[in-house]
């Protein structure tokens, strides 16, 4: 058999990029919990009503304040009378909605100012960078305290004013590749062949910020869920009746002597909520980073130090 | 290096200016905002223009601005509406209790994360590591506001060991020992969050350096080892981490707001959230010019201390080369 | 008779990986006499670097194992030698010197601190001695005003300046041998030619030996007394400087000359190049490593690995069965692959 024989059978048609990134994010443990977490999460959202009786905002005096395992009441009630694990429940669509999007809005803010300002450069970038320099000066707990005291805390203000103090991280992220890739041998080329402007920006520029971007996106869900929750349990986020964990936090904490588990409980949630999506970012940002480290594990590494052992010192 | 020290003293005046009109205009403009506040409702149309030109309401926002910032240049930070008393009397005394918890957040961060990181970047994938991995997973996904709370349920209430909040035991002010007892579990919780960065900052910082090839050329030096890691690693791995601190200022001042009211601490933060309740916009206005005074003051710091560190950093417009 | 330097005696070095020990170096034997130079030829991948890291005991350092043989140094050997041992061998009794110059000086010290280093490390030398004998070192290697220099960062510096400081910090405590890998790849070809006047300068003031270790055959030509010509690990061939070009024994060794652009043929005939390419270290072929790109190869050639074999010149061994004395090979040969 000849040479080029062989070598035409060694090459198979490889997977593209984005099932080679499919397999390695499904093969991940912690990734894949993390999915079903969301999964849980985001069906206990959308069945919310079906899963529990009770109206999370309808106080019932006459049942202030039960305990956890009390008759029809697993989670017991506040000191509104209003059940725990209803109110649990339904923050759930609170934190899922503001959490997807926060992260979607902020990510169509900061790619268009961030194409914007890499693609045309000069002093529309100087400027636009100058705006997230001050952006980022500034302390975004305080500017989302003081947009929702001016205009108000409905859910719509809150979800703006929180999208409007973090696009500045995909704005760096895409002005940074797209300065990167201007420079890129492949755009040149494709501009000798004839590919017009938009065309590159969209098909070329575009297609190799996704991956970060999508990472950062998956990312910002969590962090706009706890930004969230401060808000809310600062008094100016989620207002009543509207439920929210972080809302659920501020009460705990007045009445911490009376009902304990109202401190564990939404907390917890938040913590799995956001770790699980955390993981999933970990996991999508492993799974598309084309250059892997193998890892080899400490144990393994001393094992072969010992086996080989003319030189170990 | 003056020049650069020039260049940079304008920029960050430049940014504070452009904040202060920033906040200016979003008071002004804002349907909650001052104007409304400050107009009592019910007020015939005639009464309205009274109020308005007492309060100086009604001249162009231009003028306006002018004579705040005036006012505020000249110490003047207006006054707390319900009660009259002068901004600056409720606001000076709770900037030095912020600084202070900041201050030993940031201090407890650094011994710790610090260390930790370098030494996880020497032992990789040990318990070590592993373990610095899993508190930072914690430390990105935990409300901090929360794990303030359990501690105070468990440390303060159940076990009894730290005070539950507040800054001073009753009557002990100005004991340091009660001081620093008092802030053991605000700095724990505010400090979580940024450990775990450092840590990970520390070592991936000092893995890359690592690999790099002065490293190399000194091993083949005959340098010993740790003088390897310590003298010529080190120095090139906390380059990326100075820069990174001065960044995460804004972030410091955001989470001791959070700290300070979990655990009632006499902050500016604190302070910021009650006026926030209590609409007082002069004074969220004041501490938000403090605020961003302190974070450009503070990557001022930060710029000057990496042109120290780093000689390859271009200090004026001429570059230097042989 | 010469004194001998470096006696390097089947040295097997690799790493551990999942598919097993990768052996980037087998049974690679070398030796240098003093004032000598001895030019390791191989291409990327020939395990040249690998070797010259075992040699200073630096492998260790990269994830790497030497598993068998001997490094003599004089009389010591160094693969029995500790690391803290090694210590006060490295920067005084050998030096080595690496490709990129920018990159193998520490950005953040100065010049004159990074050669002081050495000599009050090794030399015992007070700060004001160091930095005059620093001084002094930068005049050597050609450096105009080093009193300034001294003072100076790296990135203030062109390569070819750097490459300089570079070679006067490996010199500074005048060691016996000195490894250069790939000293000139990454300089302009001007500056090229100068660093190798320094070394060659160098070496004959201090009676120096230099293991150079190159891709370039015109800088072997330059420079070597020796050649030893590497390939997938294993010495091919090794020899005089000018019986390897004047009779190259080895296919791999005529291969590399026949590819040099205008070494021979006439001008507009097709570029030579040797079919095939370097196995990785994961799919070495059985036998002889270089039978599947070999115009010559023999049966023999795909089952057993050739000795050295002696053939015409001093010193000059070629690794081959058609060079083995018992011509065992000789009779099949005009079986020749496509």
């Amino acid at each position: 058999m000849s040479a080029s024989d062989s070598a035409l059978q060694a090459v198979k048609k490889s997977p593209g990029p984005w099932k080679i990134a499919g397999r390695k994010f499904v093969r991940n443990p912690y990734a894949m919990a993390g999915v079903f977490v969301l999964l849980f999460f985001v069906f206990v959202a959308i069945f919310a009503p079906i899963l529990t009786p009770y109206d999370p905002a309808k106080i019932d005096l006459m049942n202030a304040n039960l305990p956890a395992g009390s008759e029809g009441h697993l989670l017991g009630t506040d000191e509104l009378g209003r059940d725990i694990l209803t109110r649990l429940i339904y923050s759930t669509r609170v934190s899922l909605t503001v959490g997807f999007s926060v992260a979607l809005a902020s990510v169509l803010i900061g790619t268009v100012i961030g194409a914007i300002s890499g693609y045309f450069g000069g002093w529309i970038d100087t400027i636009l960078m100058r705006f997230v320099d001050v952006m980022y000066s500034l302390p975004s707990l305080f500017i989302n305290i003081l947009v929702l005291t001016l205009w108000g805390s409905s859910f719509g203000y809150m979800i703006m004013v929180l999208s409007f103090t973090s696009w500045m991280g995909v704005a760096r992220l895409v002005r940074g590749n797209f300065l990167q890739l201007r420079e890129m041998q492949y755009v040149e080329a494709a501009k000798a062949i004839g590919v017009s402007n938009v065309s590159i920006i969209f098909r070329h520029l575009l297609r190799n910020s996704i991956h970060p971007i999508i990472v950062y996106a998956t990312l910002m869900v969590g962090s706009a869920i706890l930004s969230e929750s401060a808000l809310s349990y600062l008094g100016l986020g989620i207002q009543a009746p509207q439920t929210s964990w972080g809302l659920m936090l501020s009460n705990a904490q007045e009445f911490m002597l009376i009902q304990p588990q109202l401190a564990l409980y939404p907390g917890l949630c938040i913590l799995v909520l956001v770790l699980a999506v955390n993981f999933i970012g970990d996991g999508l940002q492993n799974a598309l980073n084309p250059k892997e480290k193998k890892k080899i594990p400490m144990r393994r590494l001393q094992q072969w130090r010992n086996e080989y052992l003319k030189s170990a010192n | 290096m003056t020049e650069y020290l020039i260049r940079r003293i304008l920029q960050s005046v430049l940014v504070l200016f452009l904040i202060s009109v920033l906040s200016f205009a979003l008071m002004h403009a804002a349907p909650g905002g001052p104007t409304q506040i400050m107009l009592s409702p019910g007020l015939s149309q005639e009464a309205l223009e009274i109020q308005k030109r007492n309060l100086g309401l009604d001249q162009p926002v231009h003028i306006q601005y002018i004579r705040w910032m005036g006012n505020i240049l000249q110490g003047d930070l207006g006054t707390v509406f319900k009660t009259g008393i002068p901004v600056s009397d409720i606001l000076w005394p709770t900037v030095g209790n912020t600084m202070i918890l900041m201050g030993a957040a940031w201090l407890v961060t650094l011994i710790v994360a610090l260390p930790w990181g370098i030494y996880n970047s020497t032992r990789v994938y040990s318990i070590s590591d592993h373990a610095a991995n899993f508190i930072a997973y914690l430390g990105f996904a935990m409300p901090t506001f929360w794990f303030g709370i359990i501690l105070q349920k468990y440390l303060a209430l159940k076990l009894k060991w730290f005070p539950l909040s507040d800054m001073w035991s009753f009557g002990k002010k100005g004991d340091i020992g009660d001081l620093v007892w008092h802030l053991v579990m605000p700095v724990t919780v505010l400090s979580l969050s940024f450990l775990a960065s450092y840590v990970k900052y520390a070592r991936a910082s000092m893995l890359e350096v690592l690999h790099m090839d002065y490293i190399r050329t000194a091993r083949a030096k005959g340098v010993k080892e740790r003088v390897v890691v310590f003298r010529h690693a080190l120095r090139n791995a906390l380059i990326p981490v100075v820069t990174i601190i001065g960044l995460d200022f804004p972030l410091l001042v955001s989470g001791a707001a959070l700290t300070e009211k979990v655990f009632n601490w006499p902050g500016m933060g604190r302070l910021f959230v009650d006026m926030a309740l209590a609409r007082e916009y002069s004074v969220l206005m004041a501490i938000v010019l403090v605020t961003a005074v302190f974070v450009v003051f503070g990557n001022l710091l930060a710029d000057i201390l990496y042109a120290i560190v780093d000689p390859r950093v271009q200090l004026s417009r001429k570059g230097g080369r042989a | 008779m010469a004194e001998r330097v470096l006696e390097v005696s089947k040295l097997t070095a690799g790493f551990p990986t999942d598919h097993g020990f990768l052996k980037a170096a087998d049974n690679v034997s070398l030796k240098i006499d003093r004032g000598e130079t001895l030019c390791l030829v191989g291409e990327s991948g020939s395990g040249k670097s690998v070797t010259s890291l075992a040699i200073m005991r630096l492998l260790e350092y990269e994830g790497g194992f030497i598993l068998d043989g001997q490094i003599k140094l004089h009389d010591e050997d160094l693969t029995l030698k500790t690391q803290e041992e090694m210590i006060h061998i490295r920067g005084k009794k050998i030096a080595m010197i690496f490709q990129d110059p920018m990159s193998a000086l520490n950005p953040v010290f100065t010049i004159g601190d990074q050669i002081a280093e050495s000599l009050r490390l090794h030399q015992g030398m007070s700060p004001k001695e160091a930095e005059k004998e620093a001084i002094e070192l930068l005049r050597r290697v050609g450096i105009p005003a080093p009193e300034i220099r001294i003072r100076q960062y790296p990135h203030e510096l062109s390569g070819g300046m750097c490459q300089r400081v570079v070679i006067a910090i490996a010199l500074a405590c005048k060691p016996d041998l000195l490894i250069a890998d790939e000293p000139t790849t990454a300089l302009d070809v001007t500056v090229q030619a100068q660093i190798l006047d320094l070394l060659r300068k160098l070496q004959d003031e201090m009676g120096l030996s230099i293991l150079l270790i190159t891709h370039d055959l015109g800088v072997a030509a330059e420079m070597a007394d020796r050649i030893a010509v590497m390939y997938a690990g294993t010495i091919v061939e090794e020899g005089y400087v000018k019986d390897i070009f004047a009779n190259p024994c080895h296919p791999y060794t005529q291969g590399l000359l026949q590819s040099i652009p205008g070494f021979e043929g006439e001008r507009g005939s097709e570029l030579y190049t040797i079919k095939g390419s370097i196995p990785p270290l994961t799919q070495l072929p059985s036998g002889c490593r270089f039978h599947p790109r070999c115009p010559h190869a023999t049966p023999k050639c795909m089952q057993e690995q050739p000795g050295h074999y002696a053939v015409p010149g001093k010193d000059h061994y070629a690794a081959c069965w058609l060079h083995d004395p018992a011509g065992a090979a000789n009779e099949e040969t005009g079986v020749s692959r496509e």
